[in-house]
Formats: structure tokens, C-alpha cells, sequence
């Protein structure tokens, strides 16, 4: 059994707010992420949480009890580092046989676990050499090795595939997804790729700025993101941003203006700032020439850019935004727009599509899948009325 | 081989350049070996290598009044400054390094500033300040200016060495249960050793070779190390140069340091923290 609870924690640096009053909950037997831009604090609080970084304010409790004060080494939690931090003048045997030595476990029962670990992890031929001699991948392994050996009650990852190469990073995401449903174990993991964190998560916290932005499944945080923050975060590629405004109960946008529900009217004509409207890529559809999709808003343009990856291909297309304002996204998110008052919309069409750059596309926006955001405080406006 | 002519010729320049610079290293060192084991009639015969070799020189220089204790002044003087400057430095140069305090860099350019001040200039005044407060020709009154001037080395070149400590290290070690101590003595010092060694090292060549605090501020076999004590080398009697035991007494200082250099140097491999950390 392990439970987390966060309540209000606060970590500040020299009078900068690292962490801002971080609250919740990790459930027992848990897979969750914490991810965010570099810089949002996830790591601070991952350190918080095993004992290496103090906790300035508000309190974390284990099981319901405070542990605040407690030493790491007696929290129980295992870590993996980003660097791996293997120690590099002992064997792989040594390294894993390291937390149980120090708990003074039997000799008998260290090589039981060190061996067991070692089959689970496949190192079992490499349990003599150095770490300088490994592979990434095995290094990996071995800090996985090091952390499950102890069987510890929670499991601290800490961008633990940052530094393999892209195809072994694919490799061990299924790794260590198939070992902690396996184990069992509370787990906690910090990464900066949102593509890890949907595919690992049960549960996902989106940091920015020391701030958690929002807590949910990956389902949740993809079809109902709470800000414009996470939309553009999450979801590969971004989320399509555009200035928008209302208009006799008619959303406007550069590329038309959409019919909108009657509440949806209320809320949009009380806030007082500009608008944004985002929507996926998934939803703009290619359409062919002579056929028209009812209640559908219609773009033309230019494939400038096409990516053909098999299984997908990827349209992107210059709209210019006329006499709307520009509208600020979060800098974090990279989706600056590369030209002055033109944005680049990207629509994920079928593969099938015979599409060359520089042709001319029709593509249709599906209208119930275009969501509202306050462009100012980022609030997600859509957002009750479709729950 | 394709590379042949390139190859070989790059291969000869490269041995040659380093027969020249070892021979230039070495041919005083055989000389002064020669010499050690020449008889003394033969010291003058203008032979490289000693016609006959005898170990007469080393019999002299070991029944001599004053080389056998300022052997033994040499070395623990020596050893004693190592112990304490290095065990100084390691401290500064951990705080410099993983400490957050101001000053920091102060501290570093203090001991830069020390290394560069000239000893010379501070000799006439310490003669006289160590004879009024009783330190005058006893050990701690050599080893300390040799901590003093060797601190700032070991602290330069321990902080240069803790720097690429990766710390993660410590971390983690903590995070698999260790205490503070614990994890600096299973996980740092393994990984500092090579450091505090070449740094041991280089402060013993420097209290082991220096000549002119010892020669100014010893005066009897009380403190007088080896390079102060041959300058008195007599002879054996007074009608002989002492020559011949001169190159004995320097090849018997010579010894202990190679052998040191020796015994070391596999622990100074650099290298050894290969491995802990991403690759």
C-alpha cells in the first residue's frame, strides 16, 4: 500500500516560486506523470517527494502519514535517475545488491533479489561488468534493477528515457509500462514528452510554471483540457490555435464563422477578453472537390508542407488572419507563428490522400470538436458545457 | 595498408620526439646514478658509466652524522604537510564546490593569489618571527609554510576533480538508504581517491623538494631535511670532494618519490567515473 497526498506544497528558491501549492493525490498501485516544458518544476517536486529537496511549505503525506521530516533513506522510495547515477566502481551485481546491503538483508536473500531482478531485466550475463561498459539500454536497466531490487512502496522515475536514442526509448516505455503493471507499484515519473506520459500514465499532472495545470487521464486531458495551456501541450502535433470573436451568436474565425449553442453564447458574449479557438489536427478533414460536408467550415489553401509517415500524413497550410488580432500562446508551447499575422494550420488527413506540396486543398473543420479559450487567462470556455 | 607511408612516418616522428625528450629527462638522473657508484678515485675518469661499481658513497652517506636523521625529518615533515594540506583542501574544495555561501569565489582566488606570491620575500621576516616564538628549526616550523603554500595547489586541483564528481551520485546513494556518511564514504571517496591522490602527490614532491625554507629556517638535525642537509655533505674526510656522496644521498631522495609515482599511478587513472552517467 502506498498512497500520496500532496497538500499545498510550496517550493521556493531565493524568493522564486519553484512549486506553487501543489495539491493531490496518488492513488495505490498508480502510474503517475508528472509532465511540463523544462523549468515547470516537475523535477523539484519529484525530489520533494523522495527527500532530497525540503519542502518550504505545506506538507506530503505517505499512507497518511507526514513525512515532511523524514530522511530519504527512510522513506522507502526507489529512484532512477535521469543520468542513471549508477556507481561506476561497482558491478551491475553490486549496484543492485547496493540498497539491500545497506538494509542489511541476508546474504542469501540479496542474491535471491539481485538474481530475480536480473532475470526480469534480462542482465542476468551482464551481472559482473562495470557500468562504463554497457550499453544505454542496459545502464537503464540496471537503475531499474537498482530501484526494484528494494521492493520498495513507490517508485520515482526521473526522465528515465531522456538519453536513449528514439528507438530504444520506444522499447523501454513498453518495458517499463509491462514491469510496473506487473509489480504493482505506486509510481511516479517525470518527463518533458507528453508523447511518454499519455502512453505510460494511468493519471497525468501538467505543470507549468510551478503550477499544476491540470490532473487527469490522458483521455481527459485530450478531449477536455482545461486550458489552452494544455491543450496545445498535449497531443502531438499541437493543437491548431486561431483568434476568434463572437458575433450575432456566430463564432468568427479567420477561416468563417461557426452556428454555436445557445448557452455556449452566454458564456462567450460574459468574457470580456479576445477569444481562441483551438482544434486538433485529427479534426480537419481533407475534402475532395465536388462534395460538400453538411454544417462543416470549408478552407481552402495550399499545401505547403506534407508529411507522408505511412500511417499518417500530415497537411500543413497557410491561412492569414485578416483583421483579426494576434492572440499570445503560452512561449513554452514553441508555437510562436513563424510569420507576422499568418498562421499555419496542420490537419492530420488520411494517408491515402494523393496530396503533393503546392497543391490546393479543401479541408473541412468538424464544428463540435472546436474548442473556446479565454485568450487572456487561457480558461478552456468549452469546457463544461461538454461534460 | 593504405595508410603506410603517412602512417610510419607520423610513427617515427613520434618516437623519435619521445627518445629526445626522455633521454633529455633522464641522462642527468644516470649520471648522478653513475657518479653515486663510482669509487672515488674514479670519479674523475671521464667515463659515463662507472668502470667498477661500488656502493662505497652509499656507506658514506649512511654513517654520516647528519643524512640518516634528516632522512627521517624529510620524510615526516613531508608526510605530515600532505596529510594536513590535503585533508584542508578536501574540505575547501567540497565547500567550494557543492556549498551555496558567498565568497566562494573569493576563496579560490585567495589561493590562486598565495600560489603566486613569491616565498622569498616572506623568508627574512618568518627567520625572525620563528626564532622569537620557538618555532625556529623544529618541524612544525616547516610544515607549516608548507601547508601554506601547498594548500592552494591541493585546493585547485581537488575542486577541478570534485567538480566532475557527478553528484547525482550522492543522490542516489541516499535515496537507497544510505546516510550522509555513508554515502560520502561508499560512493564519493571510491570516486575521489584518484584525486586526493594526485593532489597527495604533488604537495610531497613540493615539501619533499623544497630547499629554501629548509635551508634557512633549520640549523641542526632537529628539523633539517635532505636538500638542506647535503649542502653540509663533508666527505668522508676532509681531503675529498664529497661528490661521489652527494649523488648517493640524491639518488637515495630520488628513490622514494619515483617509487610513490609508481605505486600511484594506476590509481590515478582518469577515467574511472567513465560510465556513471549517461554515455
Amino acid at each position: 500500500m502506498a498512497k500520496i497526498e500532496l497538500r499545498g506544497v510550496t517550493k521556493r528558491f531565493h524568493g522564486s516560486e519553484a512549486v506553487k501549492e501543489a495539491s493531490f493525490t496518488i492513488h495505490d498501485g498508480e502510474f503517475f506523470i508528472l509532465v511540463g516544458p523544462s523549468g515547470c518544476g516537475k523535477s523539484t517536486l519529484l525530489n520533494m517527494i523522495v527527500g532530497l529537496e525540503e519542502i518550504t511549505e505545506g506538507e506530503i503525506r505517505l499512507d497518511g502519514v507526514r513525512i515532511n521530516d523524514v530522511d530519504p533513506k527512510d522513506r522507502n522510495m526507489a529512484m532512477v535517475f535521469q543520468s542513471y547515477a549508477l556507481y561506476p566502481h561497482l558491478s551491475v551485481r553490486e549496484n543492485m545488491a547496493f540498497p539491500l546491503k545497506l538494509a542489511k538483508l541476508p546474504r542469501a536473500e540479496i542474491d535471491r533479489r539481485v538474481a530475480q531482478a536480473a532475470e526480469i531485466l534480462e542482465l542476468a550475463e551482464f551481472l559482473a561488468r562495470k557500468p562504463a561498459v554497457l550499453s544505454g539500454g542496459q545502464r537503464q536497466r540496471v537503475a531499474m534493477g537498482r530501484a526494484i531490487v528494494r521492493e520498495p512502496k513507490v517508485f520515482l522515475l526521473d526522465e528515465p528515457l531522456s538519453n536513449l536514442d528514439a528507438k530504444l526509448r520506444g522499447q523501454m516505455r513498453t518495458e517499463i509500462a509491462r514491469l510496473q503493471r506487473r509489480l504493482g507499484t505506486t509510481t511516479i515519473y517525470v518527463t518533458h514528452d507528453q508523447t511518454e506520459a499519455m502512453t505510460l500514465g494511468d493519471r497525468i499532472a501538467v505543470l507549468r510554471r510551478g503550477e499544476v495545470q491540470q490532473i487527469g487521464t490522458p483521455q481527459e486531458l485530450y478531449m477536455q483540457p482545461r486550458n489552452l495551456f494544455v491543450a496545445g501541450f498535449i497531443g502531438s502535433p499541437a493543437m491548431n490555435f486561431l483568434p476568434a470573436r463572437m458575433i450575432d451568436n456566430r463564432l468568427e474565425l479567420p477561416i468563417g464563422s461557426l452556428e454555436i449553442s445557445e448557452p455556449m453564447c452566454r458564456r462567450l458574449e460574459a468574457t470580456p477578453g479576445p477569444l481562441a479557438a483551438g482544434f486538433r489536427p485529427d479534426h480537419l478533414q481533407i475534402v475532395l472537390s465536388d462534395s460538400r460536408q453538411e454544417g462543416g467550415l470549408h478552407i481552402r489553401g495550399k499545401a505547403e508542407v506534407v508529411e507522408w509517415l505511412g500511417a499518417d500524413l500530415f497537411i500543413h497550410s497557410d491561412i492569414t488572419l485578416g483583421e483579426f488580432q494576434e492572440i499570445a500562446l503560452p512561449e513554452e508551447l514553441g508555437l510562436a507563428p513563424e510569420k507576422q499575422h499568418r498562421r499555419t494550420l496542420v490537419a492530420r488527413v488520411d494517408p491515402a490522400t494523393r496530396v503533393r506540396e503546392g497543391d490546393t486543398v479543401s479541408l473541412c473543420l468538424d464544428p463540435r470538436h472546436v474548442l473556446v479559450f479565454d485568450a487572456v487567462s487561457g480558461e478552456n470556455m468549452s469546457l463544461e458545457l461538454t461534460h | 595498408m593504405e595508410s603506410g607511408g603517412k602512417g610510419s612516418l607520423e610513427r617515427l616522428f613520434w618516437g623519435a620526439g619521445s627518445i629526445v625528450v626522455v633521454a633529455y629527462a633522464l641522462i642527468p638522473v644516470a649520471w648522478i646514478i653513475s657518479l653515486s657508484l663510482k669509487r672515488t678515485a674514479d670519479l674523475s675518469d671521464q667515463r659515463f658509466l662507472p668502470s667498477v661499481v661500488s656502493f662505497e658513497n652509499y656507506g658514506v652517506v649512511f654513517h654520516d652524522p647528519q643524512f640518516p636523521p634528516a632522512l627521517w625529518n624529510s620524510m615526516s615533515i613531508a608526510g605530515l604537510s600532505t596529510l594536513i594540506a590535503v585533508l584542508l583542501a578536501m574540505f575547501v574544495a567540497y565547500a567550494v564546490v557543492r556549498l551555496e555561501f558567498p565568497g566562494r569565489r573569493l576563496i579560490m582566488a585567495a589561493a590562486l593569489a598565495i600560489a603566486m606570491f613569491p616565498p622569498v620575500s616572506i623568508i627574512g621576516p618568518l627567520f625572525n618571527l620563528w626564532r622569537s616564538v620557538g618555532l625556529y628549526d623544529t618541524w612544525a616550523g616547516l610544515i607549516l609554510p608548507y601547508i601554506t603554500f601547498a594548500l592552494p595547489l591541493a585546493i585547485w586541483v581537488l575542486a577541478a576533480f570534485f567538480r566532475q564528481i557527478p553528484w547525482d551520485l550522492e543522490k542516489a546513494a541516499r535515496v537507497d538508504g544510505a546516510t550522509p556518511l555513508q554515502a560520502f564514504a561508499r560512493v564519493i571517496v571510491p570516486l575521489a581517491a584518484p584525486g586526493v591522490f594526485t593532489a597527495s602527490i604533488l604537495v610531497f614532491i613540493f615539501a619533499w623538494n623544497d630547499f629554501l625554507f629548509a635551508i634557512t629556517l633549520t640549523s641542526s638535525n632537529d628539523a633539517r631535511t635532505v636538500p638542506a642537509a647535503i649542502a653540509f655533505f663533508t666527505g668522508s674526510s676532509r681531503f675529498e670532494q664529497p661528490t661521489g656522496a652527494i649523488a648517493a644521498a640524491s639518488v637515495v631522495v630520488t628513490v622514494p618519490i619515483i617509487l610513490l609515482v609508481l605505486m600511484f599511478q594506476r590509481r590515478i587513472v582518469a577515467g574511472l567515473t567513465a560510465g556513471a552517467v549517461k554515455g
